[in-house]
């Protein structure tokens, strides 16, 4: 018996087996294409159909790493743009819900109920459901084909569940805080800046994380629809030219993918560090 | 400079009336607290004295100024939370530091105030701590450094002390008066504990469900309790009401029938009182053992000893328990009859609505005029 597990925490030995079944299933689920898709990266093209399927690469290697550059010269171009959309979506996001959170977690003011009920019911529609209207509206803007087209749809879409996110974690600032700062002088954007902001932190970073992976995910549909120039294309749109004339070049693709998605995990990594839980102890008691 | 007056203040939040006209005088330096029941509208209040809340009616005008319409800093008051409401994010220094760093203060005038503020407080070793390291007493002194920092006319305290332990309440009290004493400043502080209340308060200020029931000195409310309410709200044991029946009302005072026994009560007497139903209020300290003017027998069911005294409650006829405070161990079993009595002098005597007809008590007597004379 370990003296150290917290009652509460002690399991028989059939609830731990069960506990571990249960997660092995679900990350075999979600981890399985992964797997399967690097496998396939290391595979050379010839072996790739090769019967019977094998699940281990022979001959593995990562050559497909290096020839992916080739085959598609402007794949790097189209990672630069998947991160520059996104990061510019991710800045216009935070810049527009930061204050509005705050306004919706804090004032009373008419329609506000009303408000966050449609932002719900807005993302209820995913983007793609808007489409035309979409189109109609950027043609008449005159942003169709230019970086605009992706961002300020993806934006606008991201909204919404940005501030929910947002609000709830402010609302759990204790009040006392900004009271005490307003009887000491503070203004609001002086209390929002010194006081609010420091410590609704995680809760930023977790809006910019999940907005900067929608944005990364969502493009696909704005770049397809309202961009035809090359030199703007996000990378999922990118990858489509490893969809060759005769053949897919499967194992470039897959090396492709994951070369796209890297730069996304390494922004993730260093924001979740400023996920700092408990950073309200000792305000109030 | 801190002189407040409130003028029939009122306060609704939509339907409910919280604070019903409150008409209070608060001078220069004076140390007023504010007691109630919970509930009843002290921390509405201070909260409306702040301006952190909009009063429905009525004017508060602070040295002379309606300031009903200013941002608290302008009306030169600071407050403090009963949370304490640090930024936890800040070291002391910088908690201390934020109503200066508001003003804009040049930072060497900042650090030699914070300093000095911090050294009075006894907070120099911790100033580059965070809020969450501290214990409840140095975050609540951190509250109030962050308050006399700016040196205002008047502090707002709401229940401060109500999150600390017992001894660490008696020790900041203690600190508190003496504070009071060096800033020389105008203190309204919210509690609900009435030792606070009656040891720090000049003035103390009875709010019953948003009224004021009554206002005086500490020992004033003690002896001349102007109703029901504020007699059985100071005093600890609460005192006991018994049934009385009023047959003469003279000069020399109220003659009554209580447990079956005559007394004259030295008290203010009226016309019209003879043949009332009246309350007869008794201290529980003011019980002895033994022979008195009224004297009954009690069985004891739970007997309190606490050194200092002994403290027994009997079952009575009313919802309250009967209790008696005697000086002392004294000989008092559970379930054995026991003899006690009081004397008219120490009797207090209320009407039918529950008013407090006036007690011949000198209050000089009470050598309260010597008290605030040292
Ligand atoms: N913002 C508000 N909206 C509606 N009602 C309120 C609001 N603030 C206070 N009240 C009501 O006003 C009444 C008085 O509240 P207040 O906080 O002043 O009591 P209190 O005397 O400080 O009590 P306690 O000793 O428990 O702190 C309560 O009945 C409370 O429900
Ligand atoms: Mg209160």
């Amino acid at each position: 018996m370990s003296k150290q597990t917290a009652m509460i925490n002690r399991y028989k030995w059939y609830e731990v087996i069960s506990i571990y079944a249960a997660i092995a299933v679900f990350l075999f689920f979600v981890l399985a294409p992964f797997v399967e898709g690097f496998l396939v990266s290391l595979k050379p093209l010839s072996r790739l159909f090769s019967s019977p399927y094998r699940f281990w690469p022979e001959h593995g290697s990562f050559d497909a790493y290096f020839t992916m550059w080739d085959s598609v010269p402007n794949f790097g171009l189209y990672v630069f743009n998947s991160i520059f959309i996104s990061t510019v979506v991710t800045v216009v996001v935070l810049i527009l819900v930061v204050p509005a959170a705050y306004a919706f977690a804090r004032f009373e003011f008419s329609g506000r109920g009303p408000l966050l009920a449609a932002f719900l019911a807005v993302n209820m529609f995913s983007g793609a459901v808007l489409l035309i209207p979409l189109f109609r509206l950027m043609r008449s803007l005159g942003i169709l084909n230019t970086y605009a087209a992706m961002i300020v749809p993806g934006a606008a879409f991201l909204i919404p569940t940005a501030i929910w996110l947002l609000r709830t974690y402010m609302m759990r600032i204790p009040k006392e805080l900004e009271e005490a700062a307003y009887v000491d002088g503070a203004t609001r954007l002086y209390t929002l800046r010194r006081i609010i902001l420091p410590l609704a932190m995680p809760g930023i970073t977790v809006v910019a994380i999940t907005t900067f992976i929608g944005a990364y995910a969502q493009q696909f549909i704005y770049a397809l629809t309202f961009n035809s120039k090359t030199e703007f294309m996000p990378l999922p749109i990118g990858l489509f030219a490893y969809f060759g004339r005769q053949e897919v070049i499967w194992n470039e693709l897959m090396a492709a993918s994951f070369v796209g998605i890297a730069p996304a995990l390494i922004v993730i990594f260093f924001l979740q560090r400023y996920l700092v839980s408990g950073l309200t102890a000792g305000a109030v008691k | 400079m801190g002189q407040l007056h409130l003028n029939k203040v009122t306060k609704s939040f939509g339907e409910i009336d919280v604070i019903n006209g409150v008409t209070l005088d608060v001078k220069d330096g004076e140390f007023v607290v504010f007691v109630g029941p919970s509930g009843c509208g002290k921390s509405t209040l201070l909260r409306i004295i702040a301006g952190l809340e909009d009063a429905t009616e009525g004017g508060i005008v602070i040295d002379g100024v309606k300031v009903n319409d200013l941002a608290p800093v302008k009306r030169g008051i600071a407050m403090v939370f009963q949370s304490y409401a640090l930024y936890p994010h800040m070291s002391v220094f910088e908690n201390i530091a934020f109503p200066l760093r508001v003003e804009k203060m040049p930072e060497a005038d900042l650090k030699k105030k914070v300093e000095s503020v911090a050294a009075v407080l006894k907070l120099d070793q911790r100033l580059q701590q965070r809020p969450g390291s501290l214990s409840g007493g140095q975050r609540q002194r951190v509250a109030i450094g962050r308050a006399i920092v700016r040196e205002p006319k008047i502090f707002l305290f709401d229940e401060p002390l109500s999150n600390l332990d017992a001894a660490l309440r008696a020790d900041m009290r203690i600190e508190l008066t003496k504070l009071h004493h060096d800033l020389a400043a105008t203190m309204i502080y919210v509690t609900h504990d009435q030792i606070e209340a009656m040891t720090m308060a000049d003035r103390i200020v009875v709010l019953n469900g948003g009224y004021i029931s009554q206002v005086g000195k500490p020992l004033e409310l003690y002896h001349k309790p102007q109703n029901k309410f504020v007699a059985s709200f100071i005093g600890n044991p609460k005192m006991n009401f018994l049934p009385a029946t009023c047959i003469a009302a003279k000069p020399e005072g109220v003659t009554v029938v209580c447990e079956g026994q005559t007394v004259t009560i030295p008290v203010e007497p009226r016309d019209g009182l003879t043949g009332e139903k009246l309350t007869l209020g008794i201290r529980p300290e003011h019980i002895t053992l033994g022979a008195g003017d009224v004297k009954f027998d009690i069985v004891p069911s739970v007997v309190e000893r606490l050194g200092v005294n002994t403290i027994v409650y009997a079952s009575a006829s009313g919802d309250a328990p009967f209790s008696a405070a005697f000086a002392g161990a004294a000989a008092v079993t559970v379930d054995t009859p026991a003899t006690i009595s009081f004397n008219a002098a120490d009797c207090h005597l209320f009407d039918d609505k529950g008013e407090a007809l006036e007690r011949r008590t000198d209050l000089h007597e009470i050598d309260l005029e010597a008290l605030n004379a040292v």
